[in-house]
């Protein structure tokens, strides 16, 4: 059975329109002077939403077998997370200056 | 051997006796190995990138005072750079489609208007940086704050336009060997996969760099 | 949807003429691997003969060492070795094994020769991005290299190059300059000689394995030097960035790992705004998937050759494997154990001991297995297998040391001691190197056409264990006792009754080391002299053993081989035969 090398038109221009969306959805965002915590998840959240998109469709892996996905995709956000882990010493950075200043 | 042009035809796929598909003798995944290749060097990549940007994190997290210089041109130009880099992604799904379909001409005009998208980001982007660089802008030393601003700016921003440029290099190469037959659909795939993963970073530092320092006051 | 088989594609490539093609510029699979070992013997003797310099420092450090004067007249004016010199050998030592010998020969030596004729295939999936692989390597040992000649000469922060001394520059101390700016580079190249490699390693076990060798079929070398692949495609890219951000530092004047307000040498530096425990972070975050890159390939070699020569199937090769798998996970939750006094946060130190904890089990699993499929087995004592068992002695012995180290409450104590430094040379710097042993005893009579010596291995194999031993053990003990790490001389009263066991050590370090020259004149003695190598001298299974030594240009004549068996069916004798070949037919 023949699968497609790419989704059909009206998929990639729905994406692409919802990626233009998303962006300017952020941008209008930017400038709501939200706390910077507040802010940062919400962009990142919103950037990963835009990878999976890109990643889903325009990379074709929502139509590629399910165990390649399961190859690449899980390590790689394992060792993302692994590596959050240097934050706890960013943050405690941070207090200390504060504690100098 | 077994053909690297084009999908897989349904002939072609039952004269493969029904090897299970991890069981040797076929490819597990259904995909050419560079293709296979090529992902796994996006995994690399990504983590690579992911490390550049962990550290600006770090350090913007645990730093004083981190400027919000970009006024609304700024953001504006990154924005116009970001639809850029997003509609040359969608001219690179056209190019693979043309491609997979035969279609070498159109295949070849959609590989040239992707190449096109990424001057026009790195020439946006230049502009941007010899503006800034004018407004005293360097890795160890900027007039609003932490000096790493400039640093962590100019190293991720530098980063992603290299491979950007190395994008643009390497699609017209495949675009002229595609065109002269040298090279199959299955290389502008792959191709395709780099471009789109180049966008995909993107996706991240423009909202971490630009956005997350936009002058809003 | 594509769910269909689909072929496997086959390179045709015809057989390479000329000189270059076939000797320097090869897209063989065969060479290129043989170009890594020999770019790895090169790199462990060169590493030994400064280890050798390090030690004689240590016990003698007023000799006057011949030739070293007028080799760098700044670092050992007289050929007597300065504070600041010592530390430049200890770094390139350290640099040299750790990278160009532990991980090239192992995974891209052995890896690169045997992995495709193992799985039945012609190559590995990407020739020409195999070729490049080994040439950036070396153009990385040539940057390293070059270290050692420079007017400066190299680097003294050591293989892990922490800043800030790494990031300031020249003014904190020679080698500071030019120095690490090569090994920066040659550091860097390496990660990317690396990153290719190791997709090529995947993608060729995943997509050319023949008809047949589903993935439990398979050798455990061929899981340990996938799973080996998987750790450097993950690891190295963080090493890379890491690389490129101390470049920016002492270059470009970025402050990534460099905070304000340092004084070195009692100037104010002018930098701001970084952090050197992200440099920690991030070289670690890399550097303990890097120590499992290094052993791990030797698990597969080992967990391999014991089976062979104890003419008995792997004890339990599915658990081996998960546990490799195992490994592999836990490497990456467990960096932090380098960093226990590095003042970050005491609760990432909690965190990172107890997967440290974990992690020795499946470690532990695999070395009973190890014992289990030796234990009533008719044991063939060839060197090869000398150095197996070997190998399962001292890598017990070392990571034992490493349950000590893996608790931050003894780790106050015992962190940049001599015990850490036994330890880390009983598990790399012996069991790895006994896994290259016996990989070079094993799959030389393949390499090369030729039968190594068996005596003289055995000689190299009784002195080279016995050595290690007497080397290594004492540093857990004067290690206990206080005894600082990368100190050039000891001249704290407390610890001067400790200096008789650096002369054992040294003493025994340079009679091993020149034991080392037997197993070299057996090497290259038996390539030209040896005698003619049969087709399976070993009576192995495995598909390399189906083919000619050396094997032909496309592994297997242009025939596609077929397997029916795993890897491992020894013991039952059929046709006067205790072993099943993997591509005999069935029944």
């Amino acid at each position: 059975m023949e699968h497609a090398e790419t989704a059909g038109n009206k998929i990639v221009f729905s994406v692409w329109f919802g990626l233009l969306g998303l962006t300017v959805f952020e941008v209008i965002l930017a400038y709501r002077q939200l706390p910077l915590e507040t802010m940062l998840t919400v962009l990142m959240f919103l950037s990963v939403i835009k990878a999976a998109l890109i990643i889903a469709y325009f990379m074709h892996l929502r139509y590629e077998r399910a165990s390649l996905f399961v190859t690449l995709i899980p390590a790689l956000v394992f060792v993302l997370i692994m590596m959050t882990v240097i934050f706890a010493d960013s943050s405690r950075l941070a207090h200390m200056r504060s504690l100098v200043q | 051997m077994s053909s690297l042009d084009g999908p897989v035809s349904a002939a072609a796929v039952h004269d493969a006796h029904d090897i299970p598909s991890w069981g040797g003798g076929s490819l597990p995944y259904a995909v050419p190995s560079k293709k296979l290749g090529m992902w796994l060097f996006i995994v690399s990549d990504a983590i690579t990138f992911s490390a550049v940007i962990f550290a600006y994190g770090y350090l913007r997290l645990a730093a004083a005072a981190w400027p919000r210089p970009f006024e609304t041109p700024s953001i504006v130009n990154a924005t116009v750079m970001t639809f850029v880099l997003l509609s040359s992604s969608v001219a690179m799904v056209l190019a693979v489609r043309a491609s997979s379909l035969g279609k070498v001409s159109g295949a070849v005009g959609w590989l040239v208007a992707t190449a096109l998208g990424g001057v026009i980001f790195d020439v946006l982007h230049i502009r941007e940086w010899l503006g800034l660089i004018g407004e005293g802008v360097r890795p160890f030393h900027n007039p609003w704050g932490t000096p790493m601003f400039g640093a962590a700016f100019f190293t991720m921003t530098g980063l992603h336009m290299l491979h950007v440029t190395i994008g643009v290099v390497y699609l017209l190469v495949i675009a002229v060997g595609f065109g002269r037959r040298k090279f199959s659909a299955a290389d502008v795939e792959v191709s395709g996969l780099y471009w789109h993963f180049v966008d995909l970073v993107w996706m991240f530092i423009f909202p971490l760099v630009y956005l997350l320092s936009a002058k809003t006051a | 949807m594509a769910n269909m088989p689909m072929e496997a594609q086959v390179h045709h490539h015809a057989a390479p003429t000329g000189f270059i093609r076939k000797y320097i510029f090869s897209l063989d699979h065969k060479v290129i691997g043989k170009q890594y070992y020999f770019l790895a013997i090169v790199s462990v003797f060169l590493g030994m003969v400064l280890s050798w310099l390090v030690r004689i420092h240590l016990v003698w450090p007023n000799v006057h060492i011949w030739g070293l004067g007028a080799f760098s007249p700044a670092g050992a004016p007289g050929g007597v070795i300065s504070p600041e010199y010592y530390l430049s050998l200890l770094t390139i030592h350290g640099t040299l094994m750790v990278f160009f010998v532990l991980t090239t020969a192992p995974q891209a030596g052995f890896g690169n020769y045997a992995l495709p004729i193992q799985i039945g295939a012609e190559d590995m999936a990407f020739p020409t991005l195999n070729m490049l692989s080994f040439w950036v390597t070396f153009l990385a040992l040539c940057a390293l290299v070059a270290t050692l000649f420079v007017p400066d000469g190299p680097p003294i922060s050591g293989w892990t190059a922490y800043p800030p001394l790494s990031a300031v520059g020249t003014i904190a101390g020679p080698g500071q300059g030019m120095g690490q700016n090569l090994w920066a580079v040659s550091i860097a190249l390496f990660c990317i000689g690396s990153l290719l490699g190791a997709l090529n390693f995947i993608t060729t076990t995943v997509d050319l394995r023949c008809t047949g060798m589903t993935l439990m079929r398979m050798p455990v070398t061929c899981w340990a030097w996938l799973i080996t692949a998987i750790l450097s495609l993950l690891s190295f890219a963080v090493l890379f960035a890491a690389c490129v951000l101390l470049i920016l530092d002492r270059n470009a004047g970025t402050s990534f790992f460099l905070p304000s307000g340092l004084l070195v040498n009692g100037q104010l530096q002018n930098h701001a705004g970084g952090s050197p425990l992200l440099w920690q972070h991030l070289f670690w975050f890399f550097g303990h998937p890097e120590v499992y890159i290094a052993i791990v390939p030797g698990f597969g070699v080992i967990s391999h050759v014991l089976s062979v020569f104890s003419r008995k199937p792997v004890l339990g090769y599915k658990i081996i494997v998960i546990c490799l798998l195992a490994i592999g996970f836990l490497s990456f939750t467990v960096w932090g154990h380098h960093m226990f006094l590095s003042g970050m946060s005491p609760y990432s130190g909690f965190l990172f001991s107890i997967p440290t904890l974990i992690i020795t089990i499946p470690a532990t699993i695999i070395s009973l297995l190890w014992l289990g499929t030796v234990f009533g087995g008719r044991l063939r004592f060839t060197t090869c297998m000398m150095f197996a068992l070997g190998f399962v002695s001292v890598f017990v012995t070392g990571g034992l040391g490493g349950m000590f180290l893996a608790q931050p409450s003894l780790d106050i104590f015992l962190h940049g001691t001599y015990f850490v430094v036994g330890h880390f040379h009983m598990v790399m710097g012996v069991a790895a190197i006994f896994g290259m042993f016996a990989g070079t005893y094993f799959w030389f009579p393949k390499m090369f056409g030729r039968m190594m010596n068996e005596r003289l291995g055995k000689v190299h194999f009784w002195i080279t264990f016995v050595g290690v031993y007497c080397i290594f053990m004492p540093m857990h003990f004067i290690g206990l006792e206080g005894m600082p790490r990368r100190y050039s001389s000891f001249l704290n009263e407390a610890m001067q009754p400790l200096m008789p066991v650096h002369k054992f050590m040294t003493i025994a370090a340079l009679i091993t080391g020149a034991s080392q020259f037997i197993f070299l004149f057996n090497l290259f003695w038996s390539m030209y002299k040896g005698p003619k190598a049969p087709e399976n001298p070993w009576e192995s299974t495995t598909l390399e053993w189906t083919v000619s030594s050396p094997p032909p240009f496309d592994n297997f004549g242009g025939k596609h081989p077929v397997v029916y068996h795993d890897a491992y069916e020894y013991g039952d004798v059929q046709n006067g035969k205790d072993y099943v070949m993997q591509t005999d037919p069935p029944g």
